[in-house]
């Protein structure tokens, strides 16, 4: 897909110069970027890492260097690999089979978007098939999701392990980030654009996404007396 | 799946939606579940506004159901899904209880939840 294809030839020193192009002209989107620049994508995975830690949720940030990445910038694609230990997702058709599930974020060029790969096994280490990533999709989403042809699970190689893993696709990324960002930019409400996206696409793969990363930023009297963890 | 666990806090020009009594689930329902916050819905972009936006939904109540609950009442199609936000700042995962949303979230007494349609992933 388009993660390598323009990347691949860039030359500019200025990382600055690639990013803006790629994001639509300033004026066709009245001032609201609907992606994310780079940097920022960098500066949200930092902030999402940091409350990971306080709620040891399991992310952790690995930049990987591969004969893959050495055609350009090794800066520009790095990724967050969560390693779920003995995070139990979901569930197979056996209720008492223990799944593991490994999810990647990594910054897609083209979209300029973040975009999410993952990949699920069994404890004995077998790899889950296209069919048994549906069944663990979320009912909510799962026939629209289905009948979607672009906007769907498929297998692909990761772009830096050259690994087979599961991804959803970017394209439609912007349409479910307008509204929230435009509700934010209406309240000057500032927003962590990665967590807010992984909040929206986690619950379709099985991630939940802890209320806590949320109310870490503005704790209410309730739940300081009510810790309830979720 | 029943609609009755919301009812409208504000007085309806139409036929408000007939409550039946809520039928017994197989879990742990509680008391607690069963109390009611308010809701607050408000719709964004081109998505249809709620004739009713303030209701009354029981506690135990997931977002997920509220989101299908709010979709037959706009009517929307098969193609279309509905995104609920919270604070403008995320979407709540579908099985999350609102009464703890609101818990975190309240204020004023009452849950703010934004919705919209969107053809994403239809």
């Amino acid at each position: 897909m388009g993660l390598e294809s323009k990347c691949q030839g860039h030359v500019s020193d200025d990382p600055g110069d690639y990013w803006r192009r790629s994001c639509p002209p300033p004026g066709s989107l009245a001032v609201m970027e609907l992606c994310v620049q780079e940097e920022t994508f960098h500066h949200c995975c930092q902030l999402l890492l940091q409350q990971s830690e306080q709620l040891r949720d399991g992310w952790s940030w690995e930049s990987v260097q591969s004969a893959l990445v050495a055609s350009f910038d090794a800066d520009n694609i790095e990724e967050d690999i969560a390693d779920d230990d003995g995070g139990v997702c979901s569930v197979s058709k056996d209720s008492r089979e223990v799944l593991q599930y490994e999810y990647h974020i990594l910054y897609s060029c083209s979209y300029s978007t973040p975009v999410l790969y993952f990949r699920a096994f069994t404890l004995e280490g077998r790899s889950l098939s296209l069919e048994e990533v549906w069944s663990s999709v979320h009912p909510n989403f799962r026939i629209r999701l289905q009948n979607s042809p672009l906007n769907t699970i498929t297998q692909q190689e990761h772009p830096l392990l050259g690994q087979p893993f599961f991804m959803l696709h970017p394209c439609k990324t912007e349409e479910f980030m307008k509204p929230v960002l435009q509700l934010a930019q209406d309240q000057h409400r500032p927003v962590n654009y990665v967590l807010t996206w992984l909040s929206v696409v986690g619950p379709l793969v099985g991630l939940d996404v802890p209320l806590m990363y949320f109310t870490l930023l503005l704790p209410s009297p309730a739940l300081l007396s009510n810790n309830k963890p979720n | 799946m029943s609609d009755t666990a919301e009812s409208p806090t504000e007085p309806q020009k139409e036929e408000p939606q007939k409550e039946e009594p809520q039928p017994p689930s197989e879990d742990s329902a509680t008391i607690e579940d069963k109390k009611k916050i308010d809701v607050l819905l408000k719709a964004v972009g081109d998505t249809p506004i709620m004739k009713t936006k303030k209701w009354a939904v029981e506690r135990g109540r997931t977002v997920q159901s509220l989101s299908q609950f709010i979709s037959r009442f706009l009517k929307l199609d098969a193609t279309e899904q509905l995104f609920i936000y919270v604070n403008q700042s995320f979407a709540p995962s579908p099985d999350q209880d609102v009464g703890i949303l609101f818990d975190c979230f309240g204020s004023d007494g009452k849950l703010v939840l934004h919705y919209c349609k969107s053809q994403a992933w239809g």
